[in-house]
């Protein structure tokens, strides 16, 4: 039980950190990038120590990592691009 | 044959060691997630799609979303305790914090409930908002109903395991199964905090 308490004091520190770069003065990049970094050690520490993946049979972590993680990666990153080309439109030819 | 099935199920002989229940619950949060996944890729689409994306320090009180952010968390810890409780045959202190993360799921729903309350009191609407892109508003009722909805649902879990629990017909099982549940909206709340509210 000592080990749930842990992980959730670890938690709130992430948490804490994230509210704190949130308000600092940071280059936009590396925010994100920290941001992002942040979120996914969160989800994996909560997906480890509570839902118990760390001692979970492989096959169960592969499907939940694969079918998850790549999945949503890849959701993102085929679309995310035509979205960013309305601007370019927008620049060359107007907002009608 | 049934027999032979059965066993198999029980997670003796793999395919992942683990037994029908666990390995369905599994299945479902992998596929819950894809539509979360789904609808935050939607929302990081129309985030880059707009022109004017308010500022969510300005719209939202942040102090009180990491408030609401805690209340999660914590819930989550006091979930994980009794699920090990459970599982040490403990029935009494399982029961005390199964009921604990229910309060705790209670506690953040009435929260988001005053979120709504007040952003919709301020004008935000699906189709418009005073802040604007057209679209926030809908991404943020849509993302947060969404997750609100699941938040309902495993206190609703919650209380039926909590019931079942002081009755002893709930098993160390279904302890981790509510367990694993409420944890997978608590995985969730991490998205979308960071990506609606933070970024």
């Amino acid at each position: 039980m000592k080990t749930y308490w842990i992980t959730w004091c670890v938690l709130l520190a992430f948490t804490a950190a994230m509210l704190w770069a949130d308000t600092a003065s940071i280059p936009r990049l590396a925010f994100v990038g920290f941001m992002l970094a942040a979120m996914l050690t969160k989800a994996s520490i909560i997906g480890a120590n509570f839902m118990h993946l760390r001692s979970e049979h492989p096959g169960i972590v592969a499907t939940v990592v694969v079918g998850l993680l790549v999945t949503g990666v890849i959701l993102y990153l085929l679309i995310a691009p035509d979205a960013a080309r309305i601007h370019e439109m927008v620049a060359a030819y107007g907002r009608k | 044959m049934t027999t032979t099935t059965i066993d198999r199920w029980a997670g003796g002989a793999c395919p992942f060691e683990a037994g029908w229940r666990k390995v369905m619950m599994w299945w479902f949060i992998v596929t819950d997630g894809l539509l979360f996944a789904g609808f935050l890729a939607a929302y990081g689409y129309g985030r880059i799609l707009a022109f004017h994306w308010p500022d969510t320090a300005e719209v939202f009180s942040l102090k009180y979303i990491a408030a609401m952010t805690f209340v999660l968390i914590t819930s989550s810890a006091t979930m994980a305790s009794a699920v090990d409780a459970s599982r040490r045959g403990d029935r009494r202190q399982a029961l005390r914090f199964v009921g604990l993360t229910a309060i705790g799921g209670a506690a953040f729903l009435g929260m988001q409930a005053y979120e709504w309350r007040h952003l919709i009191a301020e004008g935000a609407r699906l189709s418009r908002n005073p802040w604007g892109d057209a679209a926030f508003g809908s991404y943020f009722f849509l993302l947060t109903g969404f997750h609100g909805s699941h938040v309902l649902t495993g206190v609703i879990v919650l209380l039926t395991t909590a019931v079942r629990t002081a009755k002893g017909l709930t098993s160390a099982d279904g302890v981790e199964m509510a367990g694993l549940y409420w944890h997978f909206v608590d995985l969730v709340w991490v998205f979308i905090f960071t990506l609606f509210y933070l970024l």
